[in-house]
């Protein structure tokens, strides 16, 4: 046997999966050094944020901070609901102008009916209630509008939309048991003396008698909706 | 030359080939990207598989391509041994023939006891390949091909030898078969001792900054022994974290983690953050996960084995997704659907929100810090370990 031939070919063969080595492994970190180098300049993950729809114009966020935070929701979440005459200092608006910030809203918003001089939910309004609350998506804040229809004395109306207001929440809190609940929800209870909803709302989703849309009807309830807006 | 010789010496030149490619794809990888991949019988001339479903990026990317994982990145390529055993055949082949040993029964005995190891490796692979993995790789086949015809073709070249003295067989073989150990050891070790250092990429991407779950949205899933506490970002119909699944069940570490579940489906009917659906029916079937609540484990695994299936009647009708998996867990029928599970399902996607956690799956985060996603396929078992242990490196790195 000859043996300068024997270890001429081993090391030529053994050569082959060396050199490879060698060569990928040193591509390899070149490459990893310059992806390093470049990170900044790499396209970046989405990170996981709030939805922030396009009807959040910078003049709605500007009204809706202000409401948010005189009633509440943008502190500790210690105060909860807000007087209608502060609703209206807040909002500076005009109660129609008031009620078409919540115009984009048509898809997600409800309007939970009651029977006259009654802040009880019946089964319909329940499962609405339910059924929105529950397609959050990406929205921060729940608005929850109480309203009364004018029969009746202003206080009287007050205090009703006050207790519609606070019966949306404790269903709410009782069924859900979501610990961000306080940060979420906002009631606003406007009685009868601000921002009425008009025919306009007759053709959201709504429930009761959804063959009844007579003025008393529609502001005998609480507009409640998601508010897809960060703030 | 005779035949079989030339037979022998052309299976040793194509297994080279082929392994050479497949190792060559793998060593691209230690650069922690993605990469094609070549997958055909004749690589170099087709272009790369670009899909990252073909049967190459499947073995590739399976615990079966490499060993040492958790003590080199990514491990050893299982191809690299085998590019080395087809250069040693390659020598031994090319050796018999111009020292004229073709005659010689001890050279020709050892070329089949030689040429025997990367048959029966390949038969091995092969199972694994075929059989667990569920897939075809070209490249692996043509080892496998060139593996068989080395084998034939050396048992040819002993049957067709003269020779018969087998005087000096067991010196013979020793010298040769410490040969071939070289020729694989010293290309191993090579590996080993030029791979990148990766340490400083361990605990440097990220962590949980808000990890407390006070809406009870984390679902415990696998074995909850003593291990660490561990969040694991997944899409019961994403792919990728069924791979995932699968290297954590390979690596033996998942039995060291406490893990519980953030569902977060990428399928924009239910998450606002993925502007197009990935997997469709992924919303319905997360809310499946949460029903089943303690039994959650068996939907995720059912979900795992069935995602094309789910994904494809999702894709025109999620009501026809969600009748395949009412007929199989008949108890979640109330359930999935109803305001409770769609709200808890939102919650879990307003903790990746509060944790402004990146928009992809898997992910997977042990004691709050984050495994780099670069680590999350062949680097798992290396940075795992190394998470486990508390061996976290430079932040100077994020």
């Amino acid at each position: 046997m000859n043996a300068t031939v024997h270890a001429g070919l081993a090391v030529a063969c053994l050569a082959i999966p060396t050199a490879l080595v060698g060569i990928g492994v040193g591509n390899a970190s070149a490459q990893l050094a310059a992806n390093e180098a470049s990170a900044s300049e790499q396209p970046q993950v989405a990170v996981a944020a709030a939805a922030d729809e396009g009807y959040c114009s910078a003049d709605l966020k500007k009204v809706l901070r202000r409401v948010l935070q005189s009633c509440g929701l943008l502190s500790s979440g210690e105060v909860r609901g807000c007087q209608p005459l502060e609703a209206k200092s807040v909002a500076t608006l005009a109660g129609d102008d008031f009620n078409a910030l919540f115009l984009p809203l048509a898809e997600r918003a409800g309007i939970l009916q009651f029977d006259k001089e009654s802040s009880e939910l019946d089964a319909g309004d329940l499962a609405m209630l339910d059924r929105i609350f529950a397609d959050q998506r990406g929205a921060s804040y729940f608005f929850v509008v109480s309203r009364s229809s004018p029969e009746g004395s202003e206080v009287f109306n007050r205090k009703l939309s006050e207790e519609r207001g606070k019966a949306v929440l404790s269903h709410l809190q009782a069924t859900f048991k979501d610990q961000d609940l306080n940060k979420e929800v906002g009631i606003l209870w406007l009685g009868e003396e601000f921002a009425q909803l008009d025919q306009e709302f007759c053709s959201w989703q709504r429930s009761g008698d959804s063959g009844a849309c007579q003025s008393q009807d529609l502001n005998r309830s609480a507009f409640v909706a998601w508010i897809d807006c960060r703030l | 030359m005779r035949p079989f010789t030339l037979l022998f010496l052309v299976a040793a030149v194509c297994g080279l080939f082929f392994a050479g490619f497949s190792t060559w794809d793998f060593v691209a990888h230690l650069d922690r990207d993605v990469h094609d991949v070549h997958c055909s019988f004749i690589p170099g001339l087709l272009a790369s598989d670009t899909s990252a479903s073909s049967g190459c990026h499947v073995t590739l990317m399976s615990p079966y391509s490499s060993v040492f994982r958790a003590t080199v990145w990514g491990g050893v390529p299982i191809s690299l041994p085998g590019l080395a055993v087809f250069a040693f055949l390659l020598f031994r082949g090319l050796d018999m023939m111009l020292n004229r040993r073709e005659d010689d029964k001890r050279a020709t005995t050892f070329l089949v006891l030689a040429a025997a190891l990367p048959a029966l490796t390949s038969l091995g692979m092969g199972y694994l390949s075929l059989v667990e993995l569920g897939a075809a790789c070209k490249l692996c086949i043509g080892i496998y091909i060139s593996s068989f015809v080395a084998l034939a073709a050396a048992i040819g070249i002993r049957a067709q030898g003269v020779g018969e003295d087998m005087v000096g067989f067991g010196r013979e073989f020793g010298l040769s078969f410490a040969e071939g150990v070289g020729f694989v050891l010293i290309p191993v070790l090579l590996y080993a001792a030029v791979s990148p250092d990766y340490t400083r990429y361990v605990g440097s991407c990220g962590s949980l900054a808000k990890p407390e779950d006070a809406n009870k949205v984390l679902l415990p899933i696998g074995q909850q022994a003593s291990g660490k506490d561990a969040v694991e970002v997944f899409d019961p119909l994403c792919p990728a974290c069924k791979g995932f699944e699968g290297r954590l069940t390979a690596s033996g570490l998942e039995s060291q983690l406490k893990r519980k579940a953030l569902i977060f489906p990428l399928d924009n009917s239910c998450n606002w953050m993925v502007s197009n659906t990935l997997h469709p029916g992924a919303c319905m079937m997360s809310e499946a996960v949460l029903c089943a609540d303690k039994n959650a484990d068996a939907v995720i695994a059912w979900a795992f084995e069935h995602q094309d299936e789910v994904r494809t009647a999702a894709s025109t009708d999620v009501a026809a997704a969600q009748a395949l998996v009412v007929a199989k867990f008949p108890e979640l029928k109330s359930c999935i659907g109803s305001p409770a599970v769609k709200s808890r399902l939102n919650k879990s996607l307003r903790y990746a929100v509060a944790n402004q956690l990146p928009v992809l799956t898997p992910q997977l985060y042990v004691q709050n810090e984050k495994l780099c996603d670069a680590d999350t396929d062949l680097g798992l078992d290396y940075a795992l370990t190394r998470l486990l242990a508390g061996q976290v490196g430079s932040k100077e790195s994020k």
